[in-house]
């Protein structure tokens, strides 16, 4: 045992050292903190800026009517737009100066209400940039409702009071938990997508890792020396156990920054919204990445055994990669529904519940029975897939020539007893 | 006290269908250098393997230092794999102790012992670089103390001189001699048959994963006679290969190695050559284990045609 805490020491120490690693560990919460940060920061951003807008009315009605409702949209509390008003004295001599100031950007647009606009409902936006949605909504929305409350005038209502009366909804939505409410508009559900993701790649990256190091030796031939020297099983498991211990370093590090940047730096981001991090949620991460890694890894070490060079890696790996994928086209179902019975199937799989079990751990909480019996499933997988990849490795790493055939592969499970 | 280093008896090996060693029986005295020889493919990669209890015979027994082969029988034995068997990023001091480690040896001894091992082989300035920015001939030396770190018994050199230059070769012959001093036994597998010839005691030819042939060299070569003429002439040699008892001329441009068949007369054929041509080197010789071993080769090939 001693001899494979050795080769495990090895492993980890080559991985922790190098370059990558510590690029990728130290500034993979730069980027987690960036994702967290981005939505608050980006409404910050727009605050700052309101459109310079013109109303050129042809119908004489509704301008002042407009030109209210614009100054009442606001985004992140702050006024969008702000109403200059119209140049000259007729409507064409206003349209013309409008034009012109949209052109040479003194002026962000100009709507336009044609004389028939009550009739026809309809109106023209002219401005320099049309492809924020989001603007263009207002500008309809307040356009529209000026148009509604002349409407309503005409057939003789008060349109202050229809608008009181009609007032929109602002929905609040709260994420009920064992350990209370917390209001969350949707920063939660980013740190889970952003967790996910973290999850496929990571997973995929510790297994190419194994199987690259695996090639590598290989290759060297140094893997003649070590097996010469100890059981190849304590090469393999070494080997899963010293890269696996690089990757959990790496998540562990991701995850304590996380947890300190959802306790502190919602003080330091000045009372944004901050998305929870539970320690159920950091828990399960670890969790199903050591799962899925150990699952991934041990099949990606008997593919590397197998085969000569990383080119060759390329077609045996993808297969590997094949449930992974299939788990990402799975993704909008399950979150869609994460209870429904085909989200449970689905996440009970060993090959699937990396990521799918995480996932509905991020949606909702399933029930623990749940999540202890993918984890016991997951186990046993890794358990029975560790053994025969092993076995498949302990052929393989002395094997040089042509690539095996999968048949081949299954062949040397059964066979290298001896 | 079992004066067999390493002793095989009846071994047999295949892989899926293709019988890679049959029926093998070897004996290794202690201390002795021993040539495992045969052309590539013909089981001596398969035959180390078993040694080293890499892989276990089908049938058959394998004793290291009189002990049935396992983990505790091939910590005494240090192995050279026939290309260069080190990581290429990993720092030279760490390496070599990672090696000692997976021997058995705790890192402390082991970080005493190498000290003086860097120092001899001049490697003590390049301990803390790279392997892959060291030389070929420094690296080599690494790979060396990999293997003798642990201080074996047996040493066992797969193709040790393939792939060297001419100053890799003349480290790994000091080696050599190094170790025969030091009572160690080495093994060496090889194809190239000058090697095996100039270095070891004994021998043993394999073909086709059976023995074709084994004992101590200068027996080997005496008991394959003398049938070989070499000479060195100026002049039109033609003719050479039409005498009577010429078998076989193999014209090396410098010399001609004159192949005679039984009970021909070396001195008819010297007398012959010496009328027509001004002969400056005329030799005896036993022949090169080369010859033997194809002659042997070619002798198993027609019997299994």
């Amino acid at each position: 045992m001693k001899r494979l805490a050795t080769i495990a020491r090895r492993e980890y120490l080559e991985r922790v050292r190098s370059k990558a690693f510590l690029v990728s560990t130290f500034l993979g919460p730069v980027l987690v903190a960036g994702f967290m940060l981005a939505p608050s920061i980006l409404m910050e951003r727009q605050r700052g800026k309101a459109l310079r807008i013109v109303v050129v009315d042809a119908t004489g009605t509704l301008r002042e009517g407009v030109e209210q409702e614009l100054r009442q949209q606001k985004v992140a509390g702050e006024p969008r737009f702000t109403v200059l008003p119209a140049e000259g004295g007729d409507v064409e001599t206003a349209r013309r100066a409008a034009r012109g100031a949209v052109v040479e950007g003194r002026l962000d647009g100009y709507l336009y209400l044609a004389p028939d606009a009550l009739a026809t409902s309809k109106a023209e936006y002219f401005g320099k940039n049309v492809s924020n949605v989001m603007d263009l909504r207002l500008v309809e929305q307040s356009a529209e409702s000026a148009l509604t409350q002349h409407r309503l005038a005409e057939e003789g209502l008060d349109g202050a009071r229809v608008k009181a009366v009609t007032r929109k909804l602002d929905l609040r939505t709260v994420r009920l938990t064992a350990s209370g409410e917390r209001e969350d508009r949707g920063a939660s559900f980013i740190l889970a997508l952003m967790l996910l993701t973290l999850l496929y790649m990571t997973v995929p990256m510790w297994g190419a890792a194994i199987m690259n190091g695996v090639i590598e030796e290989k290759s060297n031939r140094v893997v003649e020396v070590i097996v010469s020297s100890i059981p190849t099983s304590y090469l393999f498991a070494g080997k899963l156990l010293g890269v696996g211990g690089a990757g959990l370093t790496q998540v562990s590090v991701w995850v304590l920054t996380m947890a300190g940047f959802g306790a502190y730096g919602a003080a330091a981001a000045g009372g944004m919204p901050m998305p929870e991090v539970s320690p159920l949620l950091m828990a399960s991460f670890i969790v199903f990445f050591l799962l899925g890694y150990f699952l991934y890894g041990a099949l990606y070490a008997g593919v590397g055994s197998a085969v000569n060079t990383q080119q060759e890696a390329q077609s045996l790996a993808f297969p590997v990669m094949m449930p992974m994928v299939l788990g990402f086209v799975f993704f909008p179902a399950v979150l869609g529904s994460p209870d429904s019975p085909f989200s449970v199937t689905l996440s009970l799989i060993p090959f699937f519940t990396p990521m799918l079990m995480f996932l509905r751990i991020t949606a909702v909480t399933p029930p623990m029975w749940q999540i202890a019996l993918s984890v016991g499933l997951t186990l046993a997988t890794v358990i029975g897939v560790t053994w025969a990849a092993s076995r498949v490795y302990r052929v393989g790493i002395l094997m040089y020539g042509k690539r095996p055939t999968f048949p081949e592969m299954l062949r040397w499970i059964r066979e290298s007893g001896g | 006290m079992n004066d067999q280093a390493i002793r095989l008896s009846g071994v047999s090996k295949a892989f899926s269908g293709h019988q890679a060693v049959a029926d093998l029986s070897l004996s290794v005295p202690r201390g002795s250098a021993f040539g495992l020889l045969g052309p590539n493919g013909a089981g001596k990669t398969t035959t180390l393997r078993m040694i080293l209890n890499v892989l276990g015979p089908d049938s058959g027994t394998i004793e290291i230092l009189g002990r049935p082969a396992g983990q505790d029988t091939r910590d005494r034995i240090g192995y050279m794999p026939e290309e260069r068997g080190l990581y290429p990023r990993m720092v030279v001091e760490e390496q070599l102790l990672f090696f000692a480690e997976l021997k058995g040896v705790p890192r402390k001894e082991a970080a005493r012992r190498l000290a003086p091992w860097l120092e001899r082989l001049g490697l003590a300035p390049w301990r803390q670089r790279k392997l892959n920015e060291l030389s070929k001939g420094m690296q080599q030396k690494a790979q060396f103390i990999a293997t003798v770190l642990h201080e074996p018994d047996i040493l066992i050199l797969d193709e040790p001189l393939s792939g060297l230059d001419p100053v890799g070769v003349n480290v790994m012959r000091d080696v050599f001699v190094d170790l025969r001093r030091q009572g160690k036994t080495v093994v060496l597998s090889s194809h190239q048959m000058e090697t095996v010839e100039r270095l070891c005691d004994a021998i043993a030819l394999i073909h086709r994963g059976r023995k074709v042939l084994d004992g101590p060299v200068s027996e080997v070569r005496s008991r394959h006679g003398k049938n070989t003429l070499v000479l060195s002439y100026e002049g039109d040699g033609a003719f050479l290969a039409g005498l009577p008892g010429v078998l076989k001329v193999n014209d090396f441009g410098r010399y001609v190695e004159i192949k005679m068949g039984e009970g021909a007369d070396a001195q008819a054929i010297l007398r012959e050559a010496a009328a027509r041509l001004r002969v400056s080197r005329f030799e005896v010789v036993e022949p090169s284990l080369h010859d033997i071993f194809v002659q042997q080769v070619t002798a198993s090939g027609e019997a299994a045609a």
